[in-house]
This record gives C-alpha cells, structure tokens and sequence, in this order.
C-alpha cells in the first residue's frame, strides 16, 4: 500500500530536477528526432515562397520577452526566408516590450543579408492602442504613424514612399503570443481583405485552427514545434529544431509521471475496495 | 444630465461607427478615420495617467510603511531610470537596449519558463481518470502532446489493416473536436458581444458609467 501511495505523491522537487535535466541533456546533446511537415506550416510557407523581389510584407511581432524562446524562432525564419529574395519588411510591434526584440532581430538578419534601414526595410516601432492601429492601417499607414522608431519622417523614408494602405502590401505575418493574430485576420483580412499568415506560441495556436480551416489565416505556426518544421523547410535548421528533441523529452517526461500517478491511483483504489469486500 | 449626457455620447458614436461600417459615404470614412485617430490619442493619455497611479501607490505604500514597501523603491528605481535613459540616449543604443536584453527579457522569459515546472507538477497530480469525462481529458490530452512533438511520429502501426499514426490522430483531435468547440464558444460569444454593443448604444447596459454614487 505504502509503495502505491508514494506513486501518487512523488515529491514535486524530484520532478522540478527531472524536467530541468529533461530540457536541457537534449539542449546540450540534440538527438535528432526527424521534424515532420504539418499542413499549416506547408500553407505558411507556400504563402511566403512565391514572393519575389519588390514585394513588401507587413511583420508584426506581437510578442514580449516572455514567449521570446517559442516566437523568436519563427520571426528569425521569417526574416531568413524572405530578405534573401529581396522582399521589403515593414515592421512594427502591437507590444511595448516587443520594440527591442524587433529592433534586435532585425538588425541581425538585416546586417547578415546586406540590407539596408529604410529602403529593404523599416522598423515603425510601437503604437499603444492595437485595435485602432490595426484598423487605421487599412486606411493610411502615414496617418497611423507619422515617424517610425526613431522619430524619422514617414516622407524621408524611401521604402514608405510605396506603401500607402494594405493594398500596398502583399501580406501580414503575425507572430503573436496572444489574440493578436485573431484581431489581424478579423479586422485587417475581414475588412481590408489583407491575406494574413501567422505565427502563435502553441496555446495560442488551437485557438487559430477555426481561422485557418475558414480561410481567415492562410497558414501558420503552431508553437515551436511548427517553427522547427518551416526552418526545416527553408532549410536553415535554428532554435526551432534544437528545441524539438528537448520538448519531445519533456512531453513524454510529463506522461510518464502522469502514467505512474494512475497506476498508483488505481492500484490504491483497487486494494480499498478489496479491504471493504473483507470488512 | 450626468448620466444622460455619457449615454448620449455614447449612442451617437455607437450608431454612426456601426453605420460607417455599411456605407462607403466619404463623410463616415472621415468621420471613421478622426474617431480612429482620437482613440489613440486617448489611449495614449492612458498611458501617462497609468503612470502616474503606479506612481502614487508606490509612494503610498513606502510613506504608509505597507507590507514588502522596500520592494516599490525597486519599481520606482527601475521606472525612472528606464525612462531617463530611453530620453537621454533614445532606444537604439546606450543603456536602454542593455536593460531590456539583461533586466527584462531574461526575467519575463524566467518567469514564463517556470511555468514548465509547475504545469508538470500540477498534471501529474491532477491527471487522474476519476471519472468518464477525466479520462477522456486525459487521453485527448496525452494524445495531442505526443502527437505534437517528433516522438510522436515513431508511434504508428497498422489496425485491421489500415495504417495509423498517432500525429494523425492528434491532428484529427484538434481539427475536428477542438475545432467544433472552439467555433461554438466563437459564436456564442460573438453573439454575446453584439448583444452587449446593442445594450450599450440603446442606454440599457449602462455599467461602464461606474457607480451612481
């Protein structure tokens, strides 16, 4: 009975330890386990990879530091999968603490590919009000932000020369970790009629599956299982692959407690009722 | 007046945006386009009165000597020199950018990536099969974590012939199941948002106008 009992209450600093060491062995030694290609990453990409040079997105990092380990991966892609095609970016940030992690991404992927601030792309910064900003876009991008980020003139900064609406834009990547990519596909595809791809952390993703199957979001990444599947795509292998074998550890780490729990839980159960039978 | 006058500002603005969105007359587009630019400027005037009520309670709670008061010198500390600095040398470069990078990302990411530890702990205990519906939760649950990481993928076999994977089934849990619940509390509370707008632009919701007193 006792060994039963033990079962279900196995002290929660032995399994704080086991998910610590769950998540970083596989960080430090990968394993790698083949990523597999779901559909709606296969949609994101197919979205993206017809683009050619010229063309201009608007990316929106949705995002804080918070969620940094499960999006940064997908904005990175992104920007890895487009810059090189002389696609132009238009960036901006729905969240304060998302202007450094835009500005840093940016720049990196900026400097990597040889582009250039204001002409490939250009950094709008961040705007309180979401909801207005989403939908004021739809009407003048130069009215809903007069200067980017760095107090530069909307009229000094040749790549806004062209972009003056949606219409002027042949996409939105979203790479949310809240509602964010909800409110784009509502308000920015419902009533602009913007195509809008996103990226979500994979709670936020479950909730983008209606979305996607209606068409509002025409592909997507879910957690960072799909952005290890679209590096996988474009072929340039990142954190997203990386982190695969430590959350598939750790996944099946977490079912094998939850695995032991019942088996003690039923073999408890079963040893009482088999006392009262004798009672 | 003091209530009249709100919920006449509040049907007025109410019944033209929900007119705007029907007509594409040049006077509702202005009018669509100055009500979005004035929410913002409200919005950001939420900004500076937020500010100034972390402010106050923070000072209160020192001079008042309330419970852990030292830790609101770290707020106010943290506050004014991470907007001394983002003033004094802009976001791009000086010490800004180096407390966002080494103060806040690290604990935000520290904060949520503890979540791991407890989440573990928390279904390993409460993942029990009680009842017929715990069950089901635990399995549709078990199911979708292995389904969405690459061990999932090495799970597969054939029933009666036909070749099933557990990626598949996971994918069919959250494409059909999920999908049908989500879409009725989409709906529901689509409903339920119209139903309230409705409320508030007719003056029957009238809540948001605080209490009478």
């Amino acid at each position: 009975m006792a060994f039963y009992d033990r079962m279900m209450s196995i002290d929660r600093r032995i399994i704080f330890l086991s998910v610590a060491l769950a998540v970083a062995i596989p960080l430090l030694r990968p394993l790698g386990f083949p990523v597999q290609v779901s559909e709606e990453v296969r949609s994101f990409y197919r979205e993206l990879e017809p683009l050619k040079e010229g063309d201009i997105i608007l990316l929106s990092f949705d995002y804080e530091g918070d969620v940094m380990a499960e999006l940064n991966p997908m904005s990175e892609a992104v920007l890895n999968h487009v810059f090189p095609k002389g696609v132009k970016v238009v960036a901006l940030t729905t969240y304060a603490g998302g202007t450094g992690i835009a500005e840093r991404l940016l720049d990196e992927a900026a400097e990597a590919y040889g582009k250039t601030y204001g002409e490939d792309y250009v950094f709008l910064g961040y705007n309180p009000d979401w909801s207005g900003t989403i939908l004021r876009l739809g009407e003048s991008f130069k009215a809903t932000y007069p200067t980017d980020q760095y107090a530069t003139r909307m009229a000094d900064i040749p790549l806004m020369e062209e972009v003056e609406t949606y219409k002027d834009i042949e996409m939105i990547v979203s790479i949310a970790g809240s509602a964010l990519s909800e409110y784009w596909a509502i308000w920015a595809g419902g009533r602009y009629g913007v195509k809008v791809i996103s990226g979500n952390t994979a709670i936020q993703a479950i909730l983008i599956y209606p979305y996607y199957q209606a068409g509002q979001i025409s592909g997507f990444l879910g957690g960072l299982k799909g952005a290890a599947e679209y590096e996988r795509l474009i072929e340039r292998p990142g954190m997203g692959i990386r982190g695969m074998d430590a959350q598939s550890i750790a996944h099946a780490l977490m079912l094998v407690f939850i695995l032991i729990g019942n088996i003690g839980y039923f073999m408890v159960r079963r040893q009482q009722a088999r006392l009262k039978r004798k009672e | 007046m003091k209530k009249q006058g709100p919920i006449a500002v509040a049907f007025l603005v109410g019944f033209l945006m929900l007119v705007q969105f029907f007509t594409p007359n040049p006077f509702f587009l202005k009018l669509y386009n100055w009500v979005l630019d004035w929410k913002q400027v409200v919005l950001g005037c939420t900004f500076i009165l937020g500010t100034w009520s972390l402010i106050r309670y923070h000072l209160t709670k020192i001079q008042r000597r309330k419970e852990n008061w030292q830790y609101s010198y770290v707020t106010l500390i943290g506050l004014m020199v991470t907007v001394v600095s983002a003033g004094i040398w802009k976001t791009a470069s000086g010490p800004y950018p180096w407390l966002f990078n080494n103060i806040q990302v690290p604990m935000q990411s520290t904060m949520f990536s503890l979540l791991a530890f407890f989440v573990a702990s928390a279904s390993y205990r409460a993942f029990r099969a009680r009842t017929v519906h715990a069950t089901l939760l635990l399995v549709a649950g078990a199911l979708v974590m292995l389904g969405r990481v690459p061990i999932g993928n090495y799970i597969r076999g054939e029933v009666f012939g036909v070749e099933i994977s557990l990626v598949a089934i996971s994918d069919w849990v959250l494409n059909v199941p999920n999908l049908a619940a989500k879409r009725g509390i989409m709906i529901g509370v689509g409903l339920g948002m119209s139903a309230t707008a409705i409320k508030i632009i007719l003056g029957i919701e009238k809540t948001y106008l605080g209490r009478s007193d």
